[in-house]
């Protein structure tokens, strides 16, 4: 179905962009390239896991819990040691939830998890001794706050999202993935370990988004509970996978740099307040006018492409017949 | 002493749990009939509530008048939504039906901020009712007024759904769709009816939130997310439900705000403990049903 060469495709491009920028070295594309990258993992991590029917909006709690994890681990134990623990706790947390609303369906679900995405950010407030309360927490800077290493770093963890995600969606996994989406009393009859498979993709996603979330902290060594565990990292993961395009891992870059693209133009048409409601339009545009997102309209363009070019050389044999 | 702080507190709950009750029908009732969680349903409420305030305070519209009016122009521009873009995507995937709304959301919140700022205004209208007295306890007129009004909402709903035609095919939208369109039933206009009776409550809500709240683009969110617990407690998709759970979290909130130091900071993750809570044990909710999920 898919030449090597086109799988290929987004390792050399995300490798190709981010030594160019970092080559380039200007500030602006830097930060830019930053944010598409952070966003760009958590929509394939957000993608990963809805390919086993969990719909989440709970993407939020592991950005926050990843950044403030390693805030805190740092001191007690050191830099090294202080990451893996955001590993862990991540996959922790992901096993509990997980866990938790396995039974749940659909738009229960979907509540149940931004119940805990924003139980989580109480949570922080609550306990001030540890986390600092709404002042906020400062994880280790990251890479010496050099901003190409930052950047080089970040991409690697995007090479990593990019290569799990196309591992599950290679053939040892995605017929169960799909499976347990659309019939998962089928799945569990044909013995798919439907129990072991949801958790196993809650433990990817989170931890991925865990990872990420920590390195958005460690950009400026500064972050507070608003920063990190707002509703906005439970929202754009779900609307970039969506609008990119869902079940495939060129969807979520894409969408991650179109959305970015068009923020970066509206935060300067707009200004600061309120540009965000390109986000409101897009989504709202997209869901109407192709709810298959980029990756479906270029399908769309490519069959009919092919169409064309085959209806084409029909043609010509006819004419060489005739 | 301790008792009159708990009376006081359970009585205000009792008040503020009347606007949750009216917020959350509204969006229990969409999801019963539609299967659709509206996420911008806060909204409505936050745009009720600018209605109201801007009513009063540019043309004088007395407040009572003026949430009737942000009622009446919620409802035309739910229609409008719903005709617009939400009923194209009934039919598609979860995913892009809970993105259709929040996209919605953020459409409204941000061009709110445009045009409003973000900053929080208060409504300067005298109070519509003088306080009540209880023994120690006083209730501010304007709490009374929201009781009044937001049991006057629900019950007005519950009326709707149990005594009038349309109620009853509303019902059977809800409760098997494919049934209503055997027997009939246009589905498309009981959807339709669905948002516009939410979108009536929630304008009204609106302008009882510019009462004794305070008027703020973001206002919605707060209470949305309160009205989700609420949902989630008594079963999405049950009004009857609303109510109780609308009682019981406002309780929670009021006394842990009330009894726990520095309770008042934890605000709707008091709800959200309980949504959490209650999904695990049971996952419809305490009074929802299996059939829609």
């Amino acid at each position: 179905m898919k030449t090597g060469l086109t799988r290929l495709l987004p390792y050399v491009l995300i490798l190709l962009a981010t030594l160019a920028l970092v080559w380039i070295d200007k500030p602006f594309w830097i930060q830019l390239a930053i944010g598409v990258a952070i966003t760009a993992i958590t929509a394939l991590a957000w993608d990963i896991l809805s390919r086993t029917g969990q719909v989440s909006l709970g993407s939020a709690a592991f950005f926050g819990i990843g950044s403030y994890t390693l805030a805190i681990f740092e001191p007690l134990i050191g830099l090294a040691l202080a990451w893996i623990a955001v590993v862990v706790v991540c996959a922790l947390a992901a096993t509990l939830l997980g866990l938790l609303t396995l039974r749940l369906r659909r738009m229960y679900f979907a509540i149940a998890t931004l119940g805990f995405a924003l139980s989580m950010q109480v949570l922080v407030v609550v306990f001030p001794d540890w986390t600092g309360g709404s002042g906020g927490i400062a994880p280790p800077v990251l890479a010496d706050g050099d901003p190409r290493w930052q950047l080089g770093l970040i991409g690697l963890l995007l090479l990593a999202a990019v290569a799990l995600s196309d591992a599950l969606l290679g053939l040892r996994f995605r017929p169960a993935f799909f499976m347990i989406r659309t019939k998962p009393e089928l799945a569990a009859a044909s013995g798919v370990p439907v129990v072991r498979m949801k958790i196993f993709a809650f433990i990817v996603s989170g931890v991925l988004i865990g990872l990420a979330g920590a390195c958005y902290g460690g950009l400026y060594g500064y972050v507070v509970p608003t920063d990190v565990f707002t509703t906005n990292w439970s929202v754009l993961p779900l609307a970039i996978a969506t609008l990119g395009g869902m079940d495939t891992t060129i969807g979520p870059l894409l969408g991650a740099i179109a959305l970015k693209a068009l923020e970066e133009v509206a935060r300067s048409v707009i200004g600061g307040t309120g540009y965000q409601v390109v986000y409101g339009a897009v989504i709202i545009l997209f869901v109407i006018g192709m709810p298959q997102g980029i990756v479906g309209l270029l399908r769309k363009a490519a069959a009919l492409a092919g169409r064309r070019t085959a209806a084409g050389e029909k043609k010509k044999e006819r004419e060489r017949h005739a | 002493m301790e008792t009159t702080l708990l009376a006081q507190s359970l009585l205000l709950a009792l008040t503020t749990a009347g606007l949750y009750a009216a917020i959350a029908s509204g969006l229990t009732l969409e999801f019963g009939v539609t299967g659709i969680i509206n996420f911008a349903h806060g909204e409505f409420v936050m745009l009720g509530a600018f209605l109201t305030y801007f009513l009063y305070e540019t043309a004088g519209v007395p407040p009572l008048a003026g949430m009737l009016l942000a009622g009446l122009a919620m409802t035309a521009l739910s229609w409008l939504v719903f005709d617009g873009f939400l009923s194209r995507v009934l039919k598609q995937d979860e995913h892009n039906q809970i993105l259709a709304t929040i996209g919605l959301s953020i459409l409204l919140i941000n061009l709110a901020m445009i045009a409003w700022t973000p900053d929080a205004r208060v409504m300067h209208a005298p109070p519509l009712l003088p306080p009540l007295q209880l023994g120690d306890v006083i209730v501010p007129g304007n709490n009374l007024v929201v009781l009044l009004v937001g049991i006057a909402l629900y019950a007005g709903m519950i009326w709707f759904m149990r005594h009038t035609r349309q109620g009853l095919l509303l019902r059977l939208a809800a409760d098997d769709p494919q049934l209503a369109v055997l027997a009939g039933v246009d589905v498309t206009r009981m959807f339709r009816l669905s948002f516009l009776i939410g979108g009536l409550t929630a304008g009204v809500s609106g302008g009882l939130v510019a009462l004794i709240l305070y008027v703020q683009p973001l206002v919605g969110v707060d209470l949305v997310m309160r009205a989700f617990a609420i949902v989630a407690l008594g079963g999405l998709g049950s009004i009857g439900g609303a109510l109780i759970g609308a009682v019981l979290l406002s309780a929670a909130e009021n006394l842990t705000a009330t009894f726990v130091p520095g309770g008042g900071s934890w605000g709707y993750g008091v709800a959200f403990v309980i949504i959490v809570l209650v999904l695990v044990v049971r996952p419809t909710g305490l009074f929802g049903s299996e059939r829609r999920a």
